[in-house]
């Protein structure tokens, strides 16, 4: 009876002391961040800072490492040591750790009303019915192209598969190319897959194949390459694209020699650098090739975590309520800070013709889901297989039957 | 025997060899004068494809300053010379010792040990990779300057030995004989008479040793991460940005990186060809 009463009053004792966290944090945070560039880290040293005045107790210590480095590291950060926060991507990306029991259950936090405002990639932190992270920003993708080219040709912006077949002809008879693109380390036909696959079959069929679960020798997906291979027969896209990165690809656009990009929003920086102007540069959505399918949209979602074996959680899950409120998603979002969209739908954005355009589309457009990417939905093995698969078939459409094989085989042997 | 000098060739020879040296010569030169040029563009003369044109404008000073005060270069550049230096005196002092060790006591067993030496350069180092890697991590050396430093003076002395017992057997032996029947003390024989006549031979394989060091990438990214232990080498990619490849800044950055063994080379130019005709003209 004695021991029942002492665990009682030691229960009681905790949960008291537990409620003074809430208001009063205290103790050691330590969180170690990806966003090593120094734009984005002067973000998170912000946050840090801000962070700190609200909890003048709260001791953080905030480590920053490369970001690539970040990618091997973090297995051995969460397993040793672990910190109380950590960055990483949302979507499959998470799996192995969500998986190895190496990241906390945060569904508790999703389950307050606050979080109903970030519902947009609450599909994209969900693995086995729980959530698992949260997210601070995401970009949009779409097709990024040279207004003064279309003006000139007397082109509009196309809604429909039948508008892109019929714009992207009279681009070539005028001399230049469609597309540019450079698949040289592969994962820039990730997007062309991605959307192709999404508007022909949608985003559901598109996540069944992400997760290995439909064939990839299945009629829908030779459906998806034989809608693509009208553009590669038509001679839409640059030659020898498999000789460039991204970033190589993007001469053909800014001299003109191409009209059009399929990319993340980030290449709207480089464009402007290399001298193309807001008047120069416009966006769309990418068209509709089914017309029953709603649209899905690609947006990597980039995340916090709190570690399994986190020794401060009460102080790790206040930063996340933090980083998801609609007034901080606002300020590292904003142009002279992140410059990418805010997930909170409740955040106001920066007031940037491409920023505006990518918050409306991800916002209210795209009411298929959000994907994340081709290497981040897809387990990473059947993804860079994949990816090898996707720059064959650019090259060599007529291998499509070959591609198809090896993808199901490597399913078959990773999935299993 | 010897080629004929240049200048007694006759005249269609010299013409021809003195329009082709400077072509040669270009041609040799023409990846780093491209890192050279690209140093000095401006970032947006990438995106618009002007690679070898005339650059939009000349940004030698932002890019470089870029450089120096907005990255962590000089961290880097200190980290090199952190790892440099303690590998150079290290694995010489070493093999100082095992190479007077070596070439100068009769034992049973001594060209066998020699042979282990050299042996340990037949071994392609990319073949250690995991194990090495392995083995500093359960050492808690992992990441850190040290456990590069000793990865480092452990393998470097195989090769240093090989030169420097090789060296000290060219010696002149009557020299440590005399000194034995004066009494002297074997280790004073090594400090007083040995050591000073290995000098041109200690400059040489210091000078190459720093060069191989500075240069070395591989290890680099094997045993190290980030900006508190990695050398220079490893330390440039830190330029490109999350969705970009920084071509201006990597090759400033790669320039400034470039310059301590070319100057090390030219300082010691001496002791550099020394060096390498010291086996060569005995």
């Amino acid at each position: 009876m004695k021991t029942l009463t002492a665990a009682l009053a030691a229960t009681t004792m905790l949960s008291g002391a537990a409620f003074a966290d809430g208001h009063q944090l205290s103790g050691e945070l330590r969180i170690i961040s990806d966003m090593s560039n120094p734009a984005p880290r002067a973000v998170m040293e912000g946050l840090v800072e801000d962070f700190g005045e609200l909890h003048p107790d709260l001791d953080i210590e905030l480590t920053v490492v490369d970001r690539e480095a970040w990618k091997t590291q973090i297995r051995n950060a969460l397993t040793a040591n672990a910190p109380d926060l950590v960055n990483w991507y949302a979507a499959n990306r998470m799996r192995p750790y969500v998986d190895a029991g190496l990241f906390m259950d945060v569904s508790d936090l999703w389950a307050e009303p606050e979080f109903e405002a970030l519902a947009s990639t609450k599909g994209a932190m969900t693995i086995d019915d729980a959530q698992w992270g949260v997210p601070y920003t995401y970009y949009q993708w779409g097709v990024y192209y040279r207004e003064d080219i279309f003006d000139e040709l007397g082109l509009e912006e196309p809604e429909t598969w039948e508008q892109e077949l019929a714009n992207c002809q009279a681009i070539l008879d005028s001399g230049r190319k469609c597309y540019t693109i450079g698949t040289k380390f592969l994962w820039t036909a990730g997007g062309w897959f991605d959307y192709i696959n999404a508007r022909t079959n949608g985003y559901d069929f598109h996540m069944e194949l992400a997760r290995g679960e439909v064939p990839w020798t299945d009629e829908r997906v030779r459906q998806t390459f034989s809608n693509w291979r009208e553009l590669i027969d038509m001679g839409a896209y640059i030659d020898d694209h498999q000789n460039y990165s991204w970033q190589e690809a993007l001469p053909f656009m800014v001299n003109g020699e191409a009209t059009s990009y399929l990319m993340g929003n980030f290449a709207v920086a480089a464009m402007r650098d290399g001298g193309l102007s807001d008047e120069q540069l416009d966006f769309y959505q990418f068209p509709i090739i089914a017309p029953d399918v709603e649209r899905a949209e690609d947006a990597p979602t980039d995340t916090f975590h709190i570690p399994a074996n986190a020794s401060n959680p009460e102080a790790a899950k206040e930063f996340l309520r933090y980083v998801t409120s609609a007034e901080v998603q606002t300020r590292i979002n904003a142009g002279d800070a992140l410059g990418q969209l805010p997930v909170n739908a409740g955040s106001s954005v920066d007031d940037d013709e491409f920023l505006q355009q990518g918050f409306q589309m991800l916002s209210n457009d795209a009411p298929g889901g959000i994907m994340q990417f081709f290497d981040r939905d897809l387990d990473a093995e059947m993804a860079s297989i994949g990816m090898e698969g996707l720059q064959e078939f650019m090259v060599f459409p007529d291998n499509l039957e070959d591609i198809l094989a090896r993808l199901e085989d490597a399913r078959q042997r990773i999935y299993e | 025997m010897f080629p004929t000098p240049i200048q007694s060739r006759p005249q269609p020879a010299q013409i021809a060899y003195k329009t082709l040296l400077p072509v040669a010569l270009i041609l040799w030169l023409l990846p780093l004068i491209a890192v050279a040029a690209f140093s000095i563009r401006p970032e947006g003369d990438f995106v618009s494809g002007n690679y070898w044109g005339i650059p939009t404008s000349f940004d030698l000073i932002p890019n470089y300053s870029k450089v120096f005060f907005e990255s962590d270069m000089p961290r880097y550049l200190l980290n090199s010379v952190l790892i440099t230096v303690p590998t150079v005196i290290g694995a010489v002092a070493l093999s100082a010792m095992t190479g007077f060790a070596l070439g100068i006591y009769r034992f049973k067993g001594n060209l066998l040990i020699f042979f282990m030496f050299i042996a340990g350069n037949f071994v392609p180092f990319q073949i250690l990779m995991v194990p090495v890697r392995d083995l500093t991590v359960d050492a808690g050396l992992y990441d850190t300057k040290t456990g590069l430093v000793l990865f480092h003076i452990a393998f470097q002395t195989g090769f240093c030995t090989l030169f420097m017992r090789n060296f000290i057997r060219a010696l002149p032996y009557p020299l440590i004989e005399a000194a034995r029947v004066e009494g002297v003390a074997e280790w004073r024989i090594f400090w007083y008479v040995v050591l000073p006549l290995m000098k041109p031979a200690l400059a040489a394989l210091s000078v190459l040793i720093f060069t191989f060091i500075w240069n070395d990438y591989f290890w680099a990214v094997v045993l190290t991460q980030g900006p508190d232990s990695q050398p220079v080498t490893a330390g440039i990619t830190a330029f490109n940005s999350q969705f970009r490849a920084a071509y201006h800044l990597m090759s400033a950055g790669s320039i400034v990186a470039a310059l301590p063994p070319v100057l090390m080379f030219f300082l010691m130019q001496r002791h550099f060809i020394a060096g390498l005709t010291l086996g060569a003209v005995k």
